[in-house]
């Protein structure tokens, strides 16, 4: 069986790219736990199995891409979604 | 907004963003690109700001971020693009594919993306627009709730 690399690696790029940004401000009242990105993984892999691999693709039963970019979003999470919240208001607006 | 709502939209937003991005990889062979899963993606990022407000947001979109990214994508373009001419004379000539037998054997797998339809770099810049267009869209959003923040702390000054 062949895996094809492009949309794994890009997929997953873009989604280290919006995980990274993914940052819980301790102030809030808002939590969002492992369930919550447990729950958004096994949603995401039903979706991409109802979604299907696109035309020419044939490795994989499931969008692979989407799947890939999910997992992007966890990781980036993960590894960089840690630190102490950016304050958005003030840069989108003095700057 | 209600408790229901705050629940429910951080995934959604999740799981529209990385619809968004399924639009973005099949941009080569199925409708959709770079800018319409780039607006996807925006969009997901529009829901959080909208339910959650700007402060609350689980999605912190510094301006150095948005800056960088958007570099990063026009850069990247134009980079794909300077490929094309330096290898073949033509700028955005797609040099994965090389129909005319421009490039260099190494250059064109370099560029070829890896896929069963050896499209070349047209996904690369649908990448690349995507980035564009997904911080693009979102820097406008931003941009609007953080004036009407600046509108709420004059009027409380004001009084």
């Amino acid at each position: 069986m062949i895996i094809y690399a492009g949309p794994l690696i890009l997929g997953f790029l873009l989604g280290f790219v919006m995980g990274t940004r993914i940052q819980e401000d301790p102030e809030s009242n808002l939590k969002f736990g492992a369930s919550v990105y447990a729950v958004f993984f096994i949603m995401a892999v039903i979706v991409a199995y109802f979604l299907g691999p696109f035309p020419y693709y044939y490795d994989v039963p499931l969008a692979s891409g989407f799947v890939a970019c999910a997992l992007g979003i966890i990781m980036g999470k993960l590894i960089f979604g840690r630190k102490a919240p950016l304050k958005m208001e003030e840069s989108a607006t003095l700057e | 907004m209600s408790t229901i709502l705050k629940i429910f939209v951080f995934p959604a937003a999740m799981i529209i963003m990385c619809l968004g991005v399924l639009t973005i990889l099949g941009g080569h062979i199925t409708p959709g690109g770079g800018f319409q899963g780039g607006a996807m993606i925006a969009a997901g990022f529009i829901f959080c700001l909208i339910v959650y407000g700007l402060k609350e947001s689980p999605f912190k979109l510094s301006h150095d971020f948005l800056a960088a990214v958007e570099s990063v994508g026009a850069l990247g373009f134009v980079f794909l693009g300077l490929v094309g001419l330096i290898f073949s004379g033509f700028f955005l000539y797609n040099v994965g594919v090389d129909l005319y037998s421009y490039v260099p054997a190494s250059i064109q797998s370099a560029f070829n993306y890896p896929d069963p339809t050896s499209a070349g770099i047209i996904p690369y810049l649908n990448f690349v627009v995507g980035l564009k267009v997904m911080v693009g869209l979102s820097a406008v959003v931003i941009a609007f709730l953080g004036f009407k923040e600046l509108e709420k702390d004059k009027k409380e000054v004001q009084e």
